[in-house]
Formats: C-alpha cells, sequence, structure tokens
C-alpha cells in the first residue's frame, strides 16, 4: 500500500515569490480592482488575468520559448494558493493554465504549442474544459459527441454540458468520438481544440443555483475543425485526458474553497473570541496543514514527470470533505461573532450555495472514491 | 525541486521490521506468566540490535531519520515494548512498563523534561501512522477473502468506498506527522515551529483514529473484536497512543485553540499556517 506522502518543504525562493504575490494582491485590492470573492471556477476577471499575466505568473512554468517563465512546479504552487487564499478572480484564465496548456505541452504539435501556450502565458485568450455531456457525466467514455474527416480535417457534431465559462473563453478542449470503441470502450476517443466561435457552436446558458451564468450547454453542428487543432493521437483520446487528472484534482483549490468564510469569522471575532472559536479555527488550521502538505507532495511528484493520479483523487475527496465540513462549522459559530461582519455573511451565503457542486465538479465524490478502492487493490 | 528532507535509512528499517515482527510472535506464543520475561529479553534484544544509538538526543537531529522507522516497525508489529517512551526518554524501566493488553484512558506518565514530551510526541505520532496503516492493510486483506451472498466483501461498494476514506485519514495522519519530524530533524526539538506542527498532527491523528478504527473494525465483523485477532492490538495500541498524545500536549481541546489563537494573533489562519510550515523564515 502506497500511502505516503513524503515531505515537501517550500524552497527559499518559493516562499520569496510568496511575499511578491502578497504584495501585487495588497495593491490590487487597495486600487479597488475588485473584491474577494467565489472561486477558481466562479470569479471571472479577464483583466485581472492580464494583470497577472504581465507579471509572469501565468504558465509559469512552461519554457520560455512558449512564453513562460521556466520556474518551478511549487513556485507555481505558491502562487495560486496565494492568490486562492486571497479570493481572487482566476477563473478566467485557470483551465488554461491548470491544465489546457500542460496538456499541450505534453501532446501538442509544435505548430499548437506556439500558437496557443505564448497567449495563454500572456493572458490572451482562455480555455473551457468540453468533457461532459447529458449522458456522459461519470462515466466519461459514454461521450457521443462525434469528430467524422473530412477534407482538411474533422466535422464535430455534438453536445456538452456543464460546459464552465463556454461564453466567454476562447477554446474548448473537446473529447469526442473519432472512431468505433470496437469492444474497448476508451478505444476510439480524440481531443480537439475547438474555438467556441466558429460556424456551428452554439453556446446556450445554463444558470446555476446560486443564480449565476457560469456553466453552458454548448451544442456542435458539423463544425469544422482544421486537422492541425487535433491534439495528440487519433484515438489516444482517453490516456490523455487521463494524464490531466493528476492536475486537475491535486491543487490547492480542492481544499480552500472555504477558507474565505473562516478567515471572515476571525475577522470579526472580537475582543475575546470564545473557546468555540477558537476551536474551530484551530481544527480547521490542523485539517489545511495535512492537505496542503499532501497536495505539495503531488506538485513535487508531477514536477518529477510522475502521474500520481490516486493521490490526487485522494486528495480531493478529503479537500471537498473538509471545505464542506468548514462550511457547517463556521454557519453554527454566526451567533458567537460580534457581530458578523457583512464580508462574512457573503461567504457564508457563497459557500453555502456554491458547496454542493464542490463533490461534483472535477469528478464526483463516489468516483473518487471508486479510483482509490481501485488504488487499494479492492477492484 | 527540493528533495525530501527526512529521508529514514533503509537499512535501519529494515532490520527493524524483521526484529520486531520476531520478538512480538515470540513474546505473544508466550504464556501470560512467562511474558515478563520475554519482554525483558526483547528488550535486551532490542539493545542488542543497536537500535538504542537512534535515540534522538535534543540536538541530535539526523539520527531523527533513523528513529521514525523503529517506532514505525514496533506499532506494525505490535511488538509490547514502549519503543517511543524508551527513544525520547532513556528510559528503559518505562518502556517494559507497557502492558499491550491493559487500556486506562489517562494517557500514561508523562516525561518530566519538555524536549522529552516533544520527542514522545513525535514517535506516538509515527507508531499512530504506522498502526493506523497496519489495522487499514489488515482490513484489505480481511474483505478480500471474507464472503458473504457469494462474493468477497470488497465487491460492495459501500465496504470499497469506505475503506477508501480509511485511507485518506491514514495518509492524513502520516503527512502531518512527517511534517512535524521533518522539522524536528532539520531545525531540533527547540524549533519556533515545533508546536504549531505537533498540534495539527494530532488533531489530525486523532480524527483519523476515530474514523479509521470505525472503518476497520466494521469491515470486519464480529471477528475485529476478538482479543486474538490482530486487529484488536493496534486498535488498543491507538487508543493508548491517542490519549498519550493529547496528554503531553495538554489536551485535545487545548491544541486546537492554542492553532486558533495563533491564527488570531496573525489576523490570519493562512498566514498562521504559512508560517509555520515555511522552514526558511523568509516569508514577507
Ligand atoms: C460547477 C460545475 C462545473 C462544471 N464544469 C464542467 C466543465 O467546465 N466541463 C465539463 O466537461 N464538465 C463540467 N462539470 C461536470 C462534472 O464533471 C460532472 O458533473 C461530473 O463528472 C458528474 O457527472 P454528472 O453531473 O452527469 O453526474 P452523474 O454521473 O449522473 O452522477 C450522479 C450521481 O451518481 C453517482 N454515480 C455515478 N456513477 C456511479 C458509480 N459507478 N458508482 C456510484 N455512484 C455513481 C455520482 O457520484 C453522483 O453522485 C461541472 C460540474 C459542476 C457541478
Amino acid at each position: 500500500m502506497r500511502l505516503r506522502f513524503p515531505v515537501c518543504p517550500l524552497p527559499p525562493e518559493a516562499e520569496r515569490l510568496r511575499a511578491e504575490v502578497r504584495e501585487f494582491v495588497a495593491a490590487e485590492l487597495a486600487a479597488g480592482l475588485w473584491k474577494p470573492g467565489g472561486d477558481f471556477s466562479s470569479h471571472y476577471d479577464a483583466d485581472f488575468s492580464r494583470r497577472l499575466a504581465a507579471r509572469g505568473w501565468i504558465g509559469m512554468t512552461w519554457p520560455r520559448r512558449y512564453g513562460g517563465a521556466e520556474r518551478s512546479m511549487l513556485e507555481r504552487f505558491v502562487v495560486t494558493e496565494e492568490l486562492l487564499a486571497a479570493g481572487a478572480p482566476v477563473a478566467a484564465h485557470w483551465i488554461a493554465d491548470r491544465q489546457s496548456g500542460p496538456l499541450l505541452l505534453r501532446y501538442g504539435t509544435e505548430a499548437q504549442r506556439a500558437e496557443f501556450l505564448p497567449a495563454i502565458a500572456r493572458g490572451e485568450i482562455f480555455f473551457s474544459i468540453g468533457m461532459s455531456e447529458p449522458d456522459a457525466g461519470s462515466d466519461l467514455a459514454a461521450v457521443r459527441t462525434r469528430a467524422a474527416r473530412v477534407a482538411g480535417g474533422w466535422s464535430l457534431t455534438g453536445r456538452k454540458v456543464w460546459t464552465t465559462f463556454a461564453h466567454r473563453n476562447h477554446y474548448a478542449i473537446v473529447l469526442a468520438r473519432t472512431g468505433d470503441a470496437q469492444g474497448d470502450r476508451h478505444a476510439g476517443l480524440s481531443q480537439f481544440i475547438v474555438d467556441l466561435r466558429a460556424p456551428g457552436v452554439e453556446v446556450r446558458p445554463i444558470v446555476n443555483m446560486a443564480g449565476a451564468h457560469e456553466f453552458n450547454e454548448v451544442v456542435f453542428d458539423r463544425v469544422f475543425v482544421p486537422e492541425s487543432r487535433l491534439v495528440g493521437e487519433p484515438g489516444a483520446g482517453w490516456a490523455q485526458v487521463t494524464s490531466e487528472l493528476a492536475f486537475e484534482r491535486s491543487g490547492p483549490e480542492r481544499y480552500l474553497s472555504s477558507l474565505r468564510l473562516a478567515e471572515a469569522a476571525l475577522a470579526c471575532a472580537g475582543e475575546r473570541p470564545s473557546a468555540r472559536l477558537r476551536e474551530a479555527l484551530g481544527r480547521m488550521a490542523a485539517g489545511l496543514l495535512a492537505l496542503r502538505a499532501m497536495s505539495l507532495a503531488i506538485a513535487a511528484q508531477l514536477a518529477a514527470g510522475e502521474m500520481p493520479n490516486l493521490e490526487a483523487a485522494l486528495v480531493k475527496d478529503l479537500g471537498n470533505a473538509f471545505e464542506r465540513e468548514a462550511v457547517a462549522v463556521f454557519r453554527a459559530l454566526a451567533s458567537e461573532l460580534s457581530p458578523p461582519s457583512a464580508e462574512f455573511l457573503a461567504a457564508l451565503a457563497e459557500t453555502t450555495l456554491y458547496a454542493p457542486s464542490w463533490t461534483l465538479r472535477g469528478g464526483t465524490r463516489e468516483i473518487l472514491r471508486g479510483l482509490i478502492a481501485r488504488g487499494l487493490g479492492l477492484r | 525541486m527540493t528533495a525530501p528532507v527526512f529521508a529514514p535509512d533503509p537499512l535501519v528499517a529494515d532490520a527493524a521490521e524483521r526484529a520486531f515482527a520476531d520478538l512480538a510472535r515470540s513474546y505473544y506464543a508466550q504464556s501470560a506468566a512467562l511474558r515478563t520475561e520475554a519482554r525483558e529479553a526483547l528488550l535486551a534484544a532490542v539493545e542488542r540490535l543497536g537500535f538504542s544509538d537512534a535515540l534522538p538526543a535534543p540536538d541530535g537531529r539526523k539520527s531523527w531519520a533513523q528513529a521514525a522507522p523503529i517506532l514505525r516497525a514496533q506499532a506494525r508489529a505490535a511488538a509490547p515494548i514502549d519503543m517511543a517512551w524508551l527513544l525520547a526518554t532513556g528510559d528503559r524501566q518505562g518502556a517494559i512498563a507497557y502492558d499491550p493488553e491493559r487500556y486506562d484512558a489517562r494517557g500514561g506518565p508523562l516525561p518530566e523534561r519538555e524536549e522529552s514530551r516533544l520527542a514522545l510526541a513525535l514517535g506516538r505520532l509515527q507508531q499512530i501512522g504506522a498502526a493506523l496503516e497496519s489495522a487499514l492493510e489488515l482490513t484489505l486483506g480481511y474483505v478480500r477473502d471474507r464472503r458473504q451472498f457469494g462474493r468477497a466483501l470488497a465487491q460492495f461498494q459501500a465496504i470499497q468506498h469506505s475503506l477508501a476514506l480509511g485511507a485518506e485519514d491514514v495518509a492524513a495522519t502520516n503527512a502531518a506527522a512527517d511534517w512535524a519530524l521533518a522539522c524536528a530533524a532539520t531545525e531540533g526539538l527547540a524549533s519556533a515551529r515545533l508546536p504549531y506542527l505537533l498540534d495539527c498532527a494530532a488533531l489530525v491523528a486523532g480524527r483519523a483514529i476515530e474514523r479509521v478504527r470505525d472503518v476497520c473494525h466494521q469491515a470486519h465483523g464480529a471477528i475485529g473484536f476478538t482479543r486474538e485477532y490482530a486487529l484488536a492490538r493496534y486498535s488498543l495500541d491507538l487508543l493508548r497512543w491517542r490519549d498519550s498524545l493529547f496528554a503531553l500536549r495538554g489536551g485535545e481541546l487545548a491544541c486546537a485553540e492554542r492553532l486558533g489563537d495563533r491564527a488570531l494573533v496573525a489576523k490570519s489562519l493562512w498566514r498562521a499556517l504559512t508560517a509555520a510550515m515555511n522552514s526558511g523564515g523568509t516569508e514577507g
């Protein structure tokens, strides 16, 4: 059983970078450019993303020739966790920086890397994930969106749902069937870079329970996708999608969604914070420490070229349960605050409304536990 | 990428593993009357093997890396000798006084020196991490073998998911425990960050013990509730070490409140946490 997450302390240069990020955030807040709120998949501000890019903090681990800064995975870790802790509006560039870019770096053609990576790193183009469909959620291999060969490329037809920010982003990486499954459901799938403004693409809003328009239904009707937009090998889509998972599941966004609520409670704790509040803050710190230690260990493994999918599933499931529990804990403590501030109430409303989505997005709790069980040799 | 700061010597780990497994087997094979003698013999053997060289003197930082595999091997074998006590205090008699079959909830004696208390708490965390791992491994094996309703228990999704949760708690406990140990290994027991890391690790471990014991006993059914079966030994060790750990830290609530106070003083939970996890002290 391999369950140990080696200790991976942050090197001094990463801690120095933390100070820079904090200064940057403080200056942004002082200038009133945004208010803390939301999370990595709801707080969208393209201008913020461009300012971040100007600091070299998007695509920062990528090679310089693709617009990156060749900084370490641990330095990227620090930038992302500081931005999340601050409630910064990171949603525009988040997916491109976290997984579309790394996917292209790994499987893309030279031309694709040259075209997309520098533009992502400049904060000019943003990506969505086009995986889920009405009949393919957890069972992703059931996707029915199909790409058929035509002269010069592919013709894409089908329907994606829950496509976050498809109405504002420029491209989606779409998983589609290009060949028969032939007994292996994971065969015959391919990934494409699809221009979300191309003829034949229709993006329809779906308003979420919190009243926000974030995700969408995206319909493709014989959309022409040039050959140059196929990612990797035709038919290798499943393996490629799988390679994104550790990036998608192991980061600080999987356990920091309710940190702001705790910080807001702390800020209105009053002169004599109650023992219950002190206890709750302490327990939250402990859970956070363990998750952060684990997430750092994964960042180091990813940096070493490993694919710690089991470990990532573990961090996401544990992290989602942790951030969910914190909402209940701090709601119960509202009466101990003196009095609850507007920030606290806003954070409470937001986390309460969004909490059901945390254990769904990026792989549901049940699917993650199934993966872990497989890793433990039970299936 | 930085190398892990905490890399135990595989030779020590291996020797400890084999020694404790043998010694524990012989101990549990003895009749009750012979057990005190057996424990003496066990301790003598442990000393002969030279493990006491690994005794982590407060500033003998490197030896922490050696102590961890010894403690873990002892916990995995459920060997009836309190290695954590021995390593933290050098007290041979106290290490033997350990009775694997008796449980009382007072948390056992506390060493007098603060350094020894910190060392013992670090040791307890390693023992707990290893015992949790062993209990879970035992359970994984059991559910693959045991059949009901015509299939192995492992094939029921409810069982799979509950063991997955167990694995999460085991991993979290070890991750937090290792951060505390690595801090002591590099900075010594006087490190200003150590109490924060220890309190966090203790809370994570305390919660994990509650949940992993539940998962393991539940999946075992009645057999796990018998004295002969190995789960009982891990389960009792976990209870005892949890009490000891929290006694050493002044109680579970005290751990939590201290951490909460650190956040309040720093005016940010996040800042307190990132500062305590920063070994370089360069944070702005
Ligand atoms: C806020 C949000 C944003 C999202 N953004 C995107 C996006 O940008 N792009 C994208 O492609 N997708 C996105 N998704 C979709 C997300 O990936 C899916 O919701 C998820 O994969 C689950 O699929 P589903 O919703 O169809 O649920 P289903 O798969 O129908 O599952 C329903 C329930 O059944 C359980 N279940 C399913 N199979 C099993 C099984 N084998 N054993 C036990 N239980 C099972 C599930 O765990 C779940 O609890 C987003 C979702 C949310 C909530």
